[in-house]
């Protein structure tokens, strides 16, 4: 069965972005193969003011793209249809609220090939029932 | 195919977290999924300068199953490091880190030049229970930490016995057991405990002898101690209780070690003497026969179980039924643990069941024929099974709910009389 992961990179090679501040998520489908599917859009640019400061609603990882909490839900939102996440960093405040989706955190820093072909590696050990070893 | 284990009286070989603990200012660093050390802790005297709330763990997730927890296990040693006082760092491994391939080895290989040492025991899970882990700890001790020594102290006996907070006694048992061998005029030697630690692990290699006092566990480790620093080893299989067996235990240690026979002979009788002079006070009591039972069984690891047979036996007179030896005991030593059972005074024998599965052990005590109401010294699990059936309950193996032990122990002749003490504590009740 294939499932989708989004990625978040600026060049389509490294995983390079924190999640704060990925503007365009890759979108890959994973089945026999690894393909690139889809982009998809985050205004950066709609969100609250990064000076104006946190708006009581509990504020998240400011490093990077300043994300307050309504920008985190719109993100997930957006990425709700995926199996998991890849990004260079992801803060506490997103990670709880993709785990709410059940949608996976990776927070690492490898080439996209990398990062996809391990990541597939497990899934498709785990959706067998199979023992998974790292190679 | 997948069974079910129902009630089961041991934790994963990652217990062996207490066994460090054990250890005065030793600390367990944790290679594990987040909740391992709270599952496996117990409220039985873990808590102090370390307790499994503050154990350093990597906390390893999904994403470090997938990418490796290497770099995580690094950092938590080397912060451990900076951030906990301890003397001695242990790492262990839980099952996730070992099942997809974490080379933990090679992570603490490099912290040999660490000013503290910092030593590692895997403990996955899925490679036994905890008696097991106990063991890897201790192993992991002689191999990686001590050097076979020149230098030998007269007299010097390291003292082996069961697992620490698995064992509600060890402490107390480990004490008296000290005492005892110091009577023979021997210096006796342990790890675990109050100001033993560190100090005492040096002394390891100096030692003259190793008294192992188990039926089983740490058998492994005596066994390489003779091999890699020459010490040869006494493998006494039961933890002496009461004065039958702590006699027989000090005969043997001194005939084992050299110790004039003139003089073990006089601390036997200066014991004897005192213990026999309680039991004939308490006659009128025992001879009350309508308040101990006639049969008894006890629900225990091996240690326990042989031990407090052939007590109950050979010191009390009274009648074994099915014993049952819940460790999961290794098929090896199975066979000369069977023997013990054959040793008991007045021709018996106690027929012994190693049995994991307390719905199987619960269901042989109720098809048992007690003549009379059963006695039955085992884990938590069986009081209720012992009130349905109207019989007597003491708690003494693990899982405990029922008694607080500080440093109460049964080991000895005082131990014996402690026993003693607890089971007629309870039996005197059902008529008072």
């Amino acid at each position: 069965m294939s499932y989708k992961i989004a990625v978040g990179s600026s060049d389509g090679v490294n995983i390079d972005l924190k999640f704060g501040q990925i503007e365009k998520f890759l979108i890959f489908e994973i089945d026999e193969n690894i393909v690139l599917k889809e982009e998809r859009f985050f205004d950066l640019s709609r969100e609250t003011d990064c000076n104006a400061g946190c708006g009581g609603g509990g504020c998240s990882g400011r490093g990077g793209g300043c994300s307050g909490p309504e920008e985190v839900s719109a993100k997930v939102e957006l990425i709700k249809d995926c199996r998991a996440i890849v990004a260079k960093k992801i803060g506490f405040q997103a990670q709880k609220q993709l785990e709410k989706r059940a949608i996976a955190v990776f927070d690492v820093e490898y080439t996209i090939e990398e990062a996809l072909t391990k990541i597939s590696n497990y899934y498709s050990k785990i959706d067998k029932g199979e023992k998974f070893v790292r190679v | 195919m997948a069974k079910l284990l129902d009630k089961q009286r041991y934790k994963c070989a990652l217990a062996a977290m207490q066994t460090v603990q054990a250890i005065e200012r030793a600390l367990p660093i944790l290679h594990s999924g987040p909740g391992c050390a709270q599952k496996l802790s117990d409220t039985n005297g873990s808590s102090g300068y370390f307790s499994p709330n503050i154990f350093p763990c990597t906390s390893i997730n999904e994403k470090d199953v997938v990418f490796g927890g290497v770099k995580k296990l690094n950092s938590t040693i080397e912060n451990a490091l900076k951030v906990v006082d301890a003397d001695l760092y242990v790492v262990l491994t839980g099952c996730i880190p070992e099942i997809v391939g974490d080379d933990t080895a090679e992570v603490v290989s490099r912290f040999k030049e660490a000013e503290k040492p910092v030593l590692y025991a895997p403990t996955a899970g899925f490679k036994g229970n905890n008696y097991i882990g106990h063991e890897q700890v201790v192993g992991a001790i002689i191999d990686q930490y001590l050097k076979k020594s020149d230098k030998k102290q007269k007299g010097l006996v390291n003292i082996w016995a069961d697992v620490p907070y698995q064992d509600l006694f060890w402490h107390g048992n480990l004490r008296e057991i000290e005492n005892l061998v110091s009577e023979l005029g021997l210096t006796p030697n342990t790890i675990f405990g109050y100001q033993r630690g560190l100090e005492n692990i040096k002394k390891i290699p100096e030692a003259e002898y190793n008294i192992l006092v188990s039926p089983w566990v740490g058998l492994k480790n005596v066994k390489k101690m003779e091999k890699k620093f020459g010490i040869p080893y006494l493998h006494c299989k039961t933890l002496p209780i009461g004065a039958t067996e702590t006699s027989k235990f000090l005969r043997e240690v001194a005939a084992f070690t050299g110790v004039d026979s003139a003089l073990a002979e006089s601390v036997i009788k200066k014991h004897e003497d005192y213990y026999y002079y309680l039991i004939e006070r308490y006659a009128d009591l025992f001879l009350e026969n309508r308040v101990i039972n006639k049969q008894f069984t006890v629900v225990a690891d091996a240690q326990y179980t042989l031990a407090i047979t052939k007590f109950l036996v050979n010191d009390l007179g009274l009648v074994p039924a099915k014993q049952f030896i819940t460790d999961d005991t290794p098929k090896q030593y199975r066979q000369a643990i069977e023997e013990e059972f054959k040793k008991l005074n007045f021709g018996l024998t106690a027929d012994v069941e190693f049995e994991t599965d307390g719905f199987k052990i619960h269901e042989e005590i109720k098809k048992h024929d007690y003549h009379g109401y059963p006695l039955v010294l085992g884990g938590y699990y069986e009081k209720e099974l012992t009130e349905d059936l109207k019989g007597n309950f003491l708690n003494i193996s693990w899982p405990v709910q029922s008694k607080v032990v500080f440093n109460s122990y049964y080991a000895g002749y005082n131990g014996g009389i402690r026993l003693i003490e607890d089971i007629y504590t309870v039996a005197v009740q059902r008529f008072n």
